[in-house]
């Protein structure tokens, strides 16, 4: 007779059973502690800065980003994170696309096995590299020949630096959701006598239109919380005017405002002008939340369809 | 539709077919998308090319000369002879620590959550969306985390503004995609697999660690190569961390450390030198080669692994 | 990390980098020939031609001629931890180098830049050697210091100047004194987009050079404020009189103006506009001479042109001295520290001042530095 004691194995497998279960919880939920750490620490830094400045919310709308002059002015860097991305996005958004098309849709297998690694490859690029390449290359032989900029550091120049980084990403997010189309559609839009440009157009992007716009949304997030391209190519090293939205201006991003408040000046790396950089962090934490949960929606969408 | 005879109109057969299957027109639309998709997948490329390009020009007056003392030496205030040992150290250990506490750690959280836990339960969902959630925070944040916790409330631990700081920043940094990447494979193995275990009364943890992980192998190493890849290229973190660029003559666990990309950060800023042969700028770039062929040589490695369990998944 | 185990280490790394060394001689014999290189500063034997910002040395080096403590000393063996002021540490970090090589690798010295305030922080704290300072140690700071036991000798070691510049163009300003800089330059001056319109404000705090001045565009360029050029700017033109004016915590420029990181992009901006105004280090002006013009200064003692010699003999008002301050509790454990100090105040040491871009401290001064030192 088999009995329930001998299907559950013997004491020693129970227990392993038992321990390695406990021991692969506590990793997945470390996961849930990362996050609540994040949030804490954010949040203590925040109620430092605001202690710092007094309960003064003024400072916060007082021109122009000059942690040490306690002039913290969210304007400036929102601008600056907006209008950086932005360019990033103009740049990365049709290259990506247009990527994912290509690779999707018309490349014969022997140029999508080299081109794909290819992109890949820059999807692995350090960002610090690019930012190098911003400064060396983009100024001076790109952007100062086409627009002669007062400054050769400015928004531009970070932004097409970030659109760079973020090619790979958009054209990635957007390459799964093409081919995530089924392949009937496409045999019913070709039995019809549909051209290959139509059924491209007209049936399989619309049919991948959700997972486009999360690709978009998720790239947009990652443009925003990219750090080192606009620290090294952005303009400014940590404090500026609010110089409004012309790219050819130089201006400060959240993420700039961060690196730069952390690293201080030779005089001051305390109070208000150091603990800003937790504040900023905690916008940065919900602006980022907030975009790539807005693309999980759509991405899940597209999951539900087919 | 009259019937054309091929011989008359000059043309074969096929073309004959083929033009009225399409319409008979050029499909000058179809060509225009095409070409605009070909220059979009050309300029990526180019872009790529003109990047490596310069990152090789700008290096070249270093790594032609002296490739060897570059990587050996320490760094310095000339840069003509400076070098890179300290910041490779920093970023070996870096990788290192990545390997030694993200990929357990990753991988327990990954099996835990695709062959233990119960998916409708509410908490699993809570971690499906926080580890998500967590892939998609800015890695400045990270080092917000690091420089609080590991430079702060560790200090006596870590040492501070150490590389053991650095190393356990980046190590939560890449967790998440670790974990996404180890569940997709761990998501892949069969599951007869699992069944056969079972069925010739193994527990969960003797299918887990005999069958699973074995199968799920090449697909968790992609994913940690990737990771470690990632982790030698964020500079944010370090300058969070508070990495010196000054003189560094002894590489320590706890002592004042620095990193490649930290280095290419700061070098990339100093002014060049008037009418000088070697610059910062060269420095810069001999450094960013550097961090360019151990990022390419754990991003290729990736694709290889990956490019192989496709194919063993596909019973090739 | 041993010598041995660094080398293997090098060597794989060499190894595993052989794209890295393209068409480079076989690789076995990198790690041999070159593992000194990975324990000596920077190859010892060649002059330092290309650093950033060159000056001519105010004295030859090498001469011997500096009077007692001049000569380069013995070194111990050991590990010297500097922390403090950026910008002072370019020069720890030469001196540090020199260290490496006059020691053959035997003295170490670890050289950071988190700032003035981080460093007197880890230094009171007894965590590091010596702090570099942009400014003297503040009362509570030394109080912390004084707390937890240690003691320390302060060392004047250079003088940091910078110039008051314009475009060579502009002949209409030759000199500006302080209350003219502050109403050029200072927080009141926010908007005025013409030398003319800071008249009124010139009038009130009392300005004499240049006035009235001429209605001319105004373009400002200089530092940021993380720069210590831009401290020691604040120090010198507006300081004084926003305390006096605006209460304290207004020790700052106008903030609309063109603020740069690099100097180089400074020289394009002053070089840009015929009616420019800025401010660099002085290094960097001598070094740029020529495309810039240096404005004369009036502290109330008549226009002074920022020259080498104004500098060193005090006549030139906008210059700040930068400091050393070495824990004499470490010092006097460990050899290393006071070899390293040693050689920082020797001829050879103090030559290092100008390569770093700053000016050297003249020879009374130093004389005093060195018998501070000696008396610790």
């Amino acid at each position: 007779m088999l009995t329930i004691e001998d299907l559950q194995g013997n004491r020693k497998q129970r227990r392993a059973e038992i321990v390695t279960r406990r021991i692969f919880q506590a990793a997945a939920l470390f996961s849930i502690l990362v996050s609540l750490l994040i949030l804490f620490v954010l949040g203590q830094g925040t109620w430092d800065f605001f202690v710092g400045i007094d309960w003064n919310f003024d400072v916060l709308t007082d021109t122009g980003w000059f942690p040490r002059r306690e002039r913290f002015d969210l304007r400036t860097i929102i601008v600056g994170s907006i209008v950086v991305g932005s360019i990033a996005m103009l740049v990365a958004a049709p290259l990506g696309l247009g990527v994912a098309i290509y690779l999707a849709e018309y490349a014969p297998s022997k140029v999508r096995a080299v081109v794909k690694p290819v992109i890949e490859l820059l999807a692995g690029l350090p960002s610090v590299v690019v930012g190098f390449f911003a400064l060396k290359f983009i100024a001076p032989e790109v952007v100062d020949r086409i627009f002669d900029p007062t400054q050769s550091r400015n928004m531009l120049v970070a932004g097409l630096g970030i659109g760079i980084l973020v090619i790979p990403i958009m054209a990635s997010l957007s390459e799964d959701s093409i081919s995530a189309v089924p392949g009937s559609l496409r045999e019913a839009s070709y039995g019809v006598g549909a051209k290959k440009v139509t059924t491209v157009t007209k049936i399989v992007l619309p049919a991948a239109i959700s997972g486009l716009v999360a690709a978009f949304i998720i790239a947009t997030s990652r443009a925003i919380g990219e750090t080192m391209v606009a620290t090294m190519a952005g303009g400014y090293d940590g404090s500026g005017p609010y110089n409004g939205f012309n790219p050819l201006e130089p201006g400060l991003t959240m993420t700039a405002a961060m690196t730069n408040a952390a690293g201080g000046t030779d005089a001051v790396k305390a109070g208000p002008p150091f603990d800003v950089l937790f504040f900023v962090g905690l916008l940065l934490f919900f602006i980022t939340l907030g975009l790539n949960t807005i693309g999980a929606r759509f991405v899940a969408r597209v999951r539900q369809k087919y | 539709m009259s019937l054309i005879t091929p011989g008359a109109a000059g043309k074969t057969a096929a073309e004959v077919t083929r033009s009225q299957l399409t319409g008979g027109k050029r499909d000058t639309a179809g060509l225009v998308l095409l070409v605009l998709l070909l220059l979009c997948t050309l300029t990526t490329l180019l872009i790529l090319g003109v990047l490596l390009q310069e990152v090789l020009v700008d290096a070249w007056p270093i790594m032609s000369e002296r490739p060897g003392d570059f990587l050996t030496s320490t760094i310095g205030s000339d840069p003509a002879t400076t070098g890179v040992w300290p910041g490779l150290y920093g970023s070996f250990i870096i990788g290192l620590g990545v390997l030694v506490l993200s990929v357990p750690l990753g991988v327990a959280a990954a099996i835990y959550l695709e062959d233990y836990a119960r998916h409708d339960h509410k908490i699993t969902q809570l971690i499906l969306v926080n580890i998500r959630n967590l892939a998609g925070v800015p890695a400045v944040i990270y080092g917000v985390l690091g420089l609080t916790i590991f430079g702060t409330w560790l200090k006596g631990i870590t040492g501070g503004s150490s590389v053991i700081s650095a190393a356990l920043t980046m190590a939560v940094l890449v967790l998440p995609v670790v974990i996404i990447t180890s569940m997709e494979a761990i998501r892949a193995v069969p599951q007869g697999l699992r069944e056969g275990g079972y069925g010739v009364g193994s527990s969960r943890w003797e299918v887990t660690r005999d069958h699973v992980i074995p199968y799920a192998a090449p697909g968790i190493l992609t994913g940690v190569v990737l990771s470690i890849a990632r982790a030698l290229g964020e500079a944010s973190p370090l300058i969070m961390l508070g990495a010196i660029t000054g003189l560094l003559p002894e590489t320590t666990l706890t002592g004042p450390f620095t990193a490649l990309p930290m280095l290419i950060y700061n070098w990339s800023g100093r002014p060049d030198p008037v009418g000088g042969d070697i610059g910062w700028t060269n420095a810069a770039a001999a450094a960013g080669l550097t961090l360019l062929i151990l990022v390419i040589f754990f991003n290729a490695a990736a694709i290889y692994l990956r490019n192989r369990f496709e194919r063993t998944r596909l019973g090739v | 990390m041993k010598a041995s185990t660094k080398r293997l280490f090098a060597g794989a790394i060499v190894a595993s980098l052989v794209v890295a060394a393209c068409g480079d001689d076989d690789e076995e014999s990198t790690p041999e020939t070159e593992a000194p290189a990975a324990t000596e500063a920077p190859a010892a034997t060649e002059p330092m031609t290309s650093e950033p910002m060159t000056t001519e040395p105010m004295t030859t080096d090498g001469e011997g001629g500096g009077g007692a403590g001049g000569e380069t000393p013995e070194l111990a063996s050991g590990n010297v931890f500097v922390t403090g002021s950026s910008t002072v540490e370019p020069i720890s970090i030469r001196v540090g180098e020199l260290a490496n090589e006059l020691s053959g690798g035997e003295l170490l010295v670890t050289v950071e830049g988190p700032g003035t305030g981080d460093g007197f922080q880890k230094f009171c704290a007894g965590e590091a050697d010596i702090s570099d300072a942009s400014r003297p140690i503040r009362e509570e700071e030394a109080q912390t210091c004084a707390d937890n036991g240690i003691e320390f000798v302060e060392l004047e070691v250079a003088i940091d100047g910078l110039s008051v510049i314009t475009n060579p163009n502009n002949s209409a300003i030759e000199c500006l004194d302080v209350p003219g800089l502050y109403a050029l330059l200072g927080p009141e001056s926010e908007g005025f987009g013409s030398w003319s319109d800071a008249n009124d404000l010139a009038a009130e705090v009392g300005a004499v050079q240049s006035v009235p001045f001429p209605d001319a565009p105004l373009v400002v360029f200089g530092p940021g404020e993380e720069s210590g050029t831009y401290d020691s700017f604040v120090e010198f033109a507006i300081a004084d009189l926003s305390e006096e004016r605006l209460g304290e915590d207004n020790d700052f420029t106008r903030a609309d103006y063109s603020s740069s990181p690099n100097d180089n992009l400074i020289v394009e901006g002053i070089e840009s506009a015929d009616t420019s105004l800025g401010w660099v280090g002085y290094a960097f002006f001598q070094a740029e001479g020529d495309r810039l013009k240096g404005i004369a200064v009036d502290a109330g003692d008549g226009c002074v042109a920022p020259t080498a010699e104004t500098i060193a003999d005090g006549s030139y008002p906008f210059a700040r001295s930068l400091y050393i301050y070495v824990s004499t509790t470490a010092a006097a454990e460990n050899p290393a520290v006071a070899s390293y100090v040693d050689l920082y105040l020797s001829d050879e040491g103090i030559a290092k001042v100008s390569d770093a871009g700053y000016v050297q401290i003249p020879e009374d001064r130093l004389a005093a530095t060195r018998d501070a030192w000696a008396a610790r």
